[in-house]
């Protein structure tokens, strides 16, 4: 696993607790899974996202990851409807190991409440978060 | 008796220890030896054990191992026709087929095969999931080699192997963090439901077991134990006994 250090963490997205990011476009929120979590999941080989416009609540299972013989739950960081999600991902799931910021973004949503977006950890909250895991 | 190799002091919960003498001591888990268990009973215990450990009404890891009646279960990302054949023999033999969170494809539980579903925190251990999966590899193939069985893994297929003979089969699933579910270690099962699916999505592997590898009887309660003392080698734990009404005295029901 690479060391707190060493992972790519921009500055201008949120984090959630379960290592998901979201960052504003526009009028609405791209979400994905941040480096750490690609990086602990290891070569991703599936993606499982859900159809546009499905709602979640914050929290929710919207999705599944595989990794080799693992399948790991993704959680959405805000309240919303889906508006879409990134089809590259059903033939190259690699983009998220590759790219997981740009790339390898997984769903769009309308958010219900956009304040829930400034709940989220920024870089140095959720840096400090990540240490106290160890 | 199951748990001959692991009868040592049980620890706090802290995750590391020094004696006077300076020695580290070792981080322990809470195991559970379940008698043969309905798959569907001790799918339920696990997402319970999952959620306790998760909100840490559980402070330690903990490992389950069992036996489960005969049962096909599929993978998260399976396609049905794993479960083939035409005539579906499983259906005729009434074995349930289910579904779960796992990762990997259709496979198949029954008697005389040791099922062992670590409980693990890996954010905590700093375990990635690769790790995981190859540590637990590691202890299949450590528990093998006990009977002279040279077991090893494939580059191409998760699991163990001996040549093109499987020999043990990985699952996993994580739920914020934790992850359950494990592996499955043929013991003295007969191999023939195997036959009537293609075992983790694959097409002509034949499924062996250590007592047809050792040509000799062994039963699941021995290598119970030999799993448990390679588990506490492999992750560098104490095994300590949790029975279920102590679990449920930690307020995890």
């Amino acid at each position: 696993m690479k060391e707190i250090s060493e992972l790519n963490l921009p500055d201008d997205i949120h984090y959630a607790e379960d290592h998901e990011w979201a960052r504003w476009e526009d009028e609405t929120i791209k979400i994905g899974i941040d480096d750490y979590a690609q990086d602990q999941l290891g070569d991703i080989v599936f993606v499982d996202l859900p159809q546009p416009g499905s709602r979640f609540e914050k929290g929710e299972e919207f999705g599944t990851v595989e990794s080799v013989k693992a399948v790991s739950e993704l959680y959405i960081p805000l309240s919303g409807e889906i508006v879409a999600i990134n089809k590259d991902l059903e033939d190259s799931p690699e983009l998220v190991n590759h790219d997981p910021y740009e790339d390898g973004w997984m769903i769009e949503i309308k958010p219900d409440d956009p304040r829930e977006y400034e709940q989220l950890m920024d870089k140095r909250t959720y840096l400090e978060m990540l240490k106290g895991l160890e | 008796m199951i748990s001959a190799f692991a009868r040592h002091a049980c620890l706090p919960d802290k995750r590391r220890f020094r004696n006077r003498q300076g020695t580290t001591l070792r981080e322990s888990w809470f195991f559970i030896d379940l008698p043969r268990t309905p798959y569907g009973e001790a799918l339920k215990l696990q997402r319970r054990l999952v959620d306790a450990r998760r909100t840490a009404r559980l402070a330690r890891d903990i490992v389950l191992l069992t036996e489960h009646d005969p049962v096909f279960t599929l993978g998260r990302h399976s396609a049905a026709e794993g479960y083939c054949t035409g005539k579906s023999p499983a259906m005729r033999e009434g074995i349930p087929v289910v579904a779960v969170e796992r990762g990997g494809n259709i496979t198949y539980h029954g008697p005389g095969q040791l099922v062992v579903y670590p409980i693990v925190a890996l954010h905590a251990r700093r375990l990635d999931v690769r790790t995981y999966v190859s540590l637990l590899e590691e202890t299949m193939i450590r528990t093998a080699l006990h009977w002279n069985i040279p077991a090893e893994r494939n580059n191409v297929n998760p699991g163990v192997w001996i040549g093109a003979r499987k020999l043990g089969s990985v699952g996993i699933a994580l739920r914020r963090g934790i992850a359950f579910h494990g592996f499955a270690l043929n013991v003295s099962c007969t191999p023939e439901p195997f036959n009537w699916i293609s075992p983790c999505g694959l097409k002509g592997i034949a499924m062996t077991s250590i007592a047809q590898e050792a040509r000799a009887p062994v039963t699941v309660d021995e290598a119970r134990i030999v799993v448990h003392h390679h588990l506490a080698d492999i992750f560098s734990v104490e095994l300590c006994p949790a029975d279920m009404p102590a679990i449920a005295g930690m307020g995890t029901f």
